[in-house]
């Protein structure tokens, strides 16, 4: 089915499983997770986990639902105990304290407002607890609002916005608080794209404003390349790969990491590995020039500046994003060749 | 007839048993109740004289101060305890906080009149607390019996489970994630309890209190079998109007005493269940 050479003796280009230390060597390391386990009753949760977050970082958990990222969440928050383990916040352990003393904040992935409390209500209750003046907390409750974009709703209860509204008023209510490490959990669940878009912006704003860490669990990797300094990609209640967006986008350490982020073409080798290309590493080269495979193009999907083609090679279908120029004059049916100018081997 | 017709028909039908049973064994002997109330047993003609006998009677005075108390101290104690059973029942989560779960029902499916002879035969002075106490050489007689602390002592077994019952259904309607918002952000415990459990249970307890005052004001069995002569609980005295002395007008009047004390409690209920807050909606 592989009808021309040059896959076997093409060079093997990206192979490294080793993970990158992607943080310079001064950082100072923020919160510390140390060989944490969390068992529930059930025998579900997570394993042996190990991470170091660096002040000021964004560093995302990244997985399928049910793969353990709210698990870890929340025994940073303090809401579970953990089995066995430890987890620092600035070198000091926080495994024994209550969710109040720990210098963390928590936006729930049920946006966990108060019922019986204006929106107001909801952002001044912490506030109150810190013995905030008045006219500051008047102040700080309106510039808030306002940077999560929606001033004037200090009077309405909780049941009378929207889920999006609401998730705002609970991110509004947690950063409020300047917590030294945020922690959110999928907050931009119930928010339509574009406002999606706007509050990665803002959080990334704030952040760097700040100087605060955040973790940052989501199981859209469209919204972890976006945001995050660093992702882990969980399956299973265990860690996956850690490492920058780019460094896990090319190279990905197992081929779950690279099936869950972005693109990716698998295509069953003879020797019974799996070769993986990314479909913007695909080229149609011309008849003569040296290919990894051949086959018949069967769809052609114009998507603005490129195009995506998907080709029958034998039993695989390869799905290309290619310029459209190089596609001028191809049709349905036609016999092409494809380059790969990149792949993995897992 | 029209379909709209028939289909009304037949709503009015489906009605009308419920409706024709009400106004019987409801309505109508209220009405003929308050109609007794108000007539002179000699002449037949109207007076307020078996109202005036309930009110300016000291010993009948004595005996609706005497039920208020009982009824106030039952349903204080009863929501107190309930409530903390409840928080127990909510929050901890241990195979001991399930088993109590599972049991604290149990006294609502004994029969009363069988509660109450077992209540007397452990808090009588020969009873068995009594008799535990000589072996131990201590002659406790705890006087319980003829008084209002044995009456108090029984309503709580009837009541606390049911006042349980609904404020446990009002605090699992509490979300954990409420709780946990509140601790996250710096709350105590105490600070979390006072903030967000106890706005968000009251109205249960508001309606659980009502439920717990109105069944005590005309008991009866415990009244009956634990209660002393003077001063007695209404339901007693309204039975001796009847039985004893045939004053039948009295027993109307005291009838109605009884249903308006109800109803303020009543009207308690109904303004908390149709007082929705702005949150509610
Ligand atoms: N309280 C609990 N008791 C028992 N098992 C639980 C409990 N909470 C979660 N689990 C289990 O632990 C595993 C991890 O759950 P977790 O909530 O951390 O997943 P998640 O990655 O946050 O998923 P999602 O994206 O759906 O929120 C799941 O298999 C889940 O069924
Ligand atoms: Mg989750």
């Amino acid at each position: 089915m592989i009808e021309c050479k040059g896959v076997n003796d093409m060079e093997e280009k990206i192979l490294t499983n080793e993970t990158v230390k992607s943080a310079a060597p001064d950082r100072v390391i923020k919160l510390q997770i140390k060989d944490m386990t969390k068992k529930y009753d059930n025998g579900d949760g997570v394993e042996h986990i190990d991470l170091d977050i660096y002040e000021g970082e964004i560093v995302t958990m990244l997985g399928p639902s049910g793969c353990g990222k709210s698990t870890i969440l929340r025994t940073i928050g303090g809401f579970l105990d953990v089995t066995s383990g430890d987890i620092q916040i600035d070198g000091k352990s926080i495994v024994n304290l209550p969710p109040e003393k720990r210098p963390t904040a928590m936006v729930f992935q049920s946006y966990n407002l108060w019922p019986h409390m204006t929106v107001y209500e909801n952002l001044a209750f912490g506030l109150k607890l810190r013995k905030t003046p008045k006219d500051e907390m008047d102040r700080e409750i309106k510039r808030h609002l306002e940077m999560v974009g929606i001033s004037g709703m200090e009077t309405k209860y909780p049941s009378q916005l929207s889920g999006g509204q609401q998730q705002r008023v609970a991110i509004a209510r947690s950063l409020l608080l300047k917590p030294s490490v945020l922690l959110l959990d999928e907050p931009f669940s119930a928010l339509d794209a574009k406002i999606r878009q706007q509050m990665r912006e803002e959080v990334k704003k704030i952040q760097s404003e700040l100087g605060i860490t955040i973790v940052f669990v989501t199981h859209d990797q469209e919204e972890a390349m976006a945001l995050s300094h660093r992702i882990v990609v969980m399956n299973k209640g265990k860690f996956e790969q850690v490492g920058t967006p780019s460094e896990i986008y090319d190279n990905p350490a197992s081929r779950y990491v690279a099936s869950f982020i972005g693109e990716m073409n698998f295509i069953p080798q003879a020797d019974g590995s799996t070769m993986a290309v990314r479909p913007e590493e695909v080229f149609l080269v011309k008849d003569g020039e040296a290919c990894d495979m051949s086959g018949t193009i069967r769809t052609i999907m114009l998507l603005g500046h490129y195009v995506e083609t998907n080709v029958q090679c034998g039993e695989n279908v390869i799905k290309c994003y290619v310029q459209r120029e190089d596609i001028e004059g191809v049709n349905v049916g036609d016999k092409v060749n494809l380059k790969f100018a990149k792949h993995h081997v897992f | 007839m029209s379909k709209e017709k028939k289909r009304m028909a037949f709503g009015y039908a489906l009605v009308m048993p419920a409706f024709l049973v009400v106004m019987l064994v409801v309505a109508w002997p209220i009405v003929t109740a308050v109609q007794k109330s108000f007539t002179d047993p000699e002449t037949g003609g109207f007076t307020f004289d078996n109202y005036l006998y309930f009110f300016t009677d000291p010993n009948q005075l004595k005996n609706i101060f005497f039920t208020m108390f009982v009824c106030f101290a039952t349903v204080a104690i009863a929501i107190v305890v309930a409530y903390l059973l409840a928080l127990y029942l909510r929050f901890v989560k241990s195979p001991v906080a399930r088993l109590i779960g599972n049991l604290y029902l149990i006294p609502r499916f004994v029969p009363s009149l069988v509660a109450v002879y077992a209540m007397i035969t452990i808090i009588r002075d020969s009873g068995l607390i009594n008799r535990i106490s000589l072996l131990f050489g201590a002659d406790v007689k705890l006087g319980m019996m003829y008084h209002a602390s044995g009456m108090i002592t029984m309503n709580l077994w009837f009541n606390i489970p049911f006042a349980a019952l609904m404020i446990t259904a009002g605090l699992g309607a509490i979300p954990d994630s409420i709780i946990e918002g509140a601790r996250d952000v710096g709350a105590t415990k105490w600070k979390t309890f006072t903030s967000m459990i106890l706005p968000l249970s009251y109205k249960d307890v508001v309606v659980a209190s009502t439920f717990v005052f109105m069944s005590n004001v005309g008991s009866f069995t415990t009244p009956y079998l634990m209660g002393g002569n003077a001063p007695k609980m209404l339901g007693i005295a309204l039975f001796d109007q009847f039985n004893k002395y045939l004053r039948y007008e009295r027993a109307a009047a005291l009838s109605v005493i009884m249903f308006l004390i109800c109803s303020v409690s009543a009207a308690v209920y109904i303004y908390t269940n149709l007082k929705e807050k702005d949150w509610e909606h």
